[in-house]
């Protein structure tokens, strides 16, 4: 049992990095930098270190000086060109060609635009359809492969391959699979399931389908891994209870393995209803350059590279529907936000 | 023992570990905590990576002058240091590049040629982020797009004021194409290496539909009528040419005697009747199988798909020949090369690479002489032997090299003596207008996907490409306006 804990421990450590104070400061309550207990022991533990080594004449900048290689490097580049970003959006800049401030016209112009609406109602569908997949399959699975048996191993490798492997691979893998004379259709054929083959990649619902299938095949793998880290921190002891008390195992998964790693489903959640909403590569590779024909599987990603493409890119306009698109990203973040809020009261 | 063990599994449960102090819980419940304060955080972090992601360029920018002012003037002696900037040459050319570079340093002693290669890969992103920190090479290596884009801003020597007699070196087309449209007779870049139009075919595939194999379509007219012919004959086992609707507008439409703007350049006037029925030619054939499906939308497996025997109309430019040879031998031997389909113009389009100069260089004559020596006819001579690429330069093209037909049997030999002679002739009247940028490109497109596959008709197609056309255009000059 003891060597059981520590490995827990481990895992902990190493793969989730959330849970990595929880040794410490357990007894304590949850480990925040603000609550009264810790701060008054960090100043324990200073007065100590003060009285010691003579350190007296420290500058209220000292600590700064340790967080400005980080910090320097988050300003220099993700703030700054986030407020790059919302300045240009209001402006009608081209590349090369410094804009004149517009006020909020592009934003109204991407309200007015219908090709605005395709990719936000495409985005929104594919976070739909996505997100719950990528919260449960990616369980289902970590549940199956976490049991110890001989050449369990080989499995969870295999699942995670896809994740390693490229994106444009995995879609032009997809693509020979997917496409008309690809070999789900000959297979279907072969079999006279069909008449004509499937339009996969050349309808554009069918395509948006098509691009989920990828990403959520290739995202099996990684939210697999968040969820075997959460598994590992689930004391045994509880499944023994449960098991003593007649619990089946339909129930102890239900009582036990879902509330424990609900926070963790919270936070594939967010995580994927993010990279969700940021989803090209797979549509790129299975529908080419027009998003599908008539770009009728374009994504919010799709529509800014597009309008910013070229000698007459728009980087104004672009920069305006990129904000568009954070604010979508926030709103559905502070969502998950809140769904965890409610858990925690 | 029977329900008290329960418990506190029921707490994490009903109150999510709220209870954190509970023995068994409290690892759960330290990790319930945590990533509910740092998801917001990481979230955030997130989608600002995502935005610096598209934040590519600045808001300030430099602004370039008109095309005719600040241009430099030449001392007369060619001396200095310059930079020199080639697009994707290395590994493979860099004996070749290096080689020209040291005769050229030889030539002109006191001149020193600093080369840098960029990968294709985000070439004109590198450059605009280089033109606007004021750090351009000297001498540049430029496709149509990127010359577009500095020539436009004023970013580029004039050369044919650094060079008054250079132009007839040129072949008539390539010199042309370097006037920058409404803006003189300034010319901005050397022309150099360039790649033309062919047809290829497969021999075989073609003679089974009953199709003289000596006879090929010289307009799309043609090409449509043989494409009709063939997918009758292959009955789905294999395709006719790829859809590529991408790759084939506005030059198909401009073989056929369509305008794609008016007189005045400022709208756009391809809908015509020859237009619709472009559409609706192409929609008959797509629905008999005339093309594979995915092409509408994707056209990148061209040579995979004529190298297997499943696409009679192959690639349309020489260095694809190569690839074929290489993947499958069969299909190479079996390839009929023939002029490029020009229909009613005649004679094919250009598009040169080529090198223009730093309007604002500090040596403007070891930058002109340098890219004068790389575009000389030798140079591009030599060039052109080590890999599928033809001269811009006239003296280049009449080497005997060029005019070698072998025993006209050899593709690559023959789409060498075929492509050079088409050169020759080539006139900017059949290149892609300028007006016609890649939005414009992607909004007619898209409308020819929906008439192609029939979820439009063909005259609606064609109507609302324009108007969407002509509504991305007044939104470009309006920007253009504001600037003058």
């Amino acid at each position: 049992m003891a060597s059981g804990t520590t490995r827990t421990k481990r895992t902990a450590h190493t793969t989730a990095p959330p849970a990595a104070e929880a040794p410490t400061t357990s007894t304590s309550g949850p480990a925040t930098l603000t609550s009264a207990p810790s701060r008054r022991a960090a100043r324990r533990s200073r007065t100590a270190l003060d009285t010691d080594t003579g350190l007296v004449h420290r500058r209220w900048w000292t600590p700064y000086l340790f967080l400005l290689p980080g910090l320097v490097m988050v300003v220099l580049f993700s703030l700054w060109p986030f407020v790059n970003t919302v300045i240009l959006s209001l402006t009608d800049a081209q590349i090369l060609r410094g804009g004149r401030f517009v006020g909020l016209e592009n934003y109204g112009r991407a309200l007015d635009d219908p090709d605005f609406w395709t990719a936000t109602v495409n985005s929104v569908v594919y976070l739909a359809v996505v997100v719950p997949c990528l919260v449960l399959l990616p369980l289902a699975l970590a549940v199956l492969v976490q049991r110890k048996v001989p050449g369990i191993g080989f499995f969870r490798s295999a699942f995670y391959t896809p994740v390693i492997a490229s994106a444009v691979v995995v879609g032009l893998i997809w693509q020979w699979v997917l496409r008309s004379d690809g070999l789900v259709n000959t297979v279907f054929e072969k079999l006279h399931l069909i008449s004509g083959p499937i339009p996969f990649l050349t309808d554009s619902t069918m395509l948006l389908v098509s691009a989920m299938i990828v990403t959520i095949w290739k995202g099996l793998g990684y939210y697999m891994v968040f969820y075997l880290a959460a598994l590992g921190n689930v004391p045994t002891s509880l499944y023994e209870a449960a098991a003593l008390d007649g619990a089946g195992a339909v129930r102890r998964f239900l009582s036990i393995t879902i509330p424990s790693v609900k926070p963790m489903m919270l936070l594939v959640g967010t995580l994927s209803a993010i990279s969700a909403l940021r989803v090209f590569t797979e549509i790129y590779i299975l529908g080419g350059e027009s998003g599908g024909p008539g770009g009728g599987a374009r994504t919010l990603p799709f529509l800014i590279r597009q309008v910013g493409l070229g000698f007459a890119g728009e980087t104004g306009y672009a920069a305006a529907v990129s904000i568009l698109l954070f604010l979508l990203t926030l709103a559905f973040s502070l969502l998950g936000h809140r769904l965890s809020k409610g858990d925690e009261r | 023992m029977t329900r008290r063990h329960l418990d506190p599994v029921r707490n994490v449960s009903r109150a999510d570990g709220a209870s954190g102090a509970q023995g068994a819980s409290s690892a759960c419940s330290a990790s319930n905590h945590r990533p509910g304060r740092s998801r917001p955080v990481m979230a955030t972090a997130l989608a600002a990576a995502l935005l610096s992601a598209t934040a590519a360029c600045g808001v300030g920018g430099a602004e370039g002058s008109s095309a005719a002012e600040g241009q430099p003037k030449r001392t007369g002696k060619v001396s200095g240091e310059i930079t020199f900037r080639t697009l994707q040459l290395k590994p493979n050319f860099t004996a070749y590049v290096q080689g020209v570079i040291d005769a050229f340093e030889k030539k002109y002693p006191g001149t020193k040629v600093t080369w840098e290669d960029v990968p294709g890969d985000g070439y004109n992103e590198k450059l605009v982020a280089d033109a606007q920190a004021g750090g351009l090479p000297d001498v540049v290596n430029l496709n149509t797009d990127s010359f577009q884009l500095l020539g436009d801003r004023g970013m580029l020597a004039d050369v044919a004021r650094l060079d008054p007699k250079i132009a007839q070196e040129y072949v008539p087309g390539a010199w042309e194409q370097y006037k920058l449209p409404g803006k003189g007779d300034g010319v901005y870049a050397y022309p150099w290496y360039v790649t033309p139009e062919i047809l290829t075919y497969n021999r075989e595939l073609f003679a089974k539909a009953g199709l003289d194999v000596n006879k090929p379509p010289t307009t799309v007219e043609q090409f449509f009528d043989q494409a009709e012919r063939i997918a009758k004959a292959a009955d789905g086992r294999y395709s006719a040419f790829m859809a590529d609707p991408k790759g084939r507008l506005p030059g198909d439409w401009q073989k056929m005697g369509v305008p794609i703007l008016n007189k005045e350049k400022d709208a756009f006037a391809f809908d015509t009747s020859k237009a619709v029925e472009w559409v609706q030619r192409m929609k008959k054939l797509y629905a008999m199988g005339a093309m594979p499906k995915e092409s509408l939308t994707k056209a990148d497996d061209l040579a995979q798909l004529y190298g297997a025997g499943k696409l009679v109309f192959g690639p349309g430019s020489p260095g694809v020949l190569k690839d074929v040879k290489r993947n499958s031998p069969s299909a190479y031997a079996n390839t009929q090369v023939a002029p490029a389909v020009t229909g009613t113009l005649k004679h094919i389009g250009i598009y040169t690479q080529s090198l223009g100069v730093r309007k604002d260089t500090a040596h403007p004559d070891a930058a002109a002489e340098f890219a004068k020596w790389v575009t000389n006819g030798p140079n591009q001579v030599a060039f052109s032997k080590q890999v599928t690429i033809y001269p811009s330069n006239a003296k280049g093209l009449a080497d005997p090299y060029f005019a070698d037909r072998g025993d006209g049997k050899d593709p690559e030999t023959m789409a060498r003596a075929i492509g050079a002679e088409e050169l020759k002739a080539a006139q900017l009247d059949a290149n892609t207008p300028v007006e016609w940028t890649t939005q414009v490109g992607d909004a007619v497109v898209r409308e020819m996907q929906k008439g192609i596959k029939g979820e439009e008709e063909p005259a609606a197609a064609v109507k609302n490409a324009q108007e969407a056309a002509n509504k991305i255009l007044e939104q470009q000059q309006k920007h253009q306006k504001q600037k003058r």
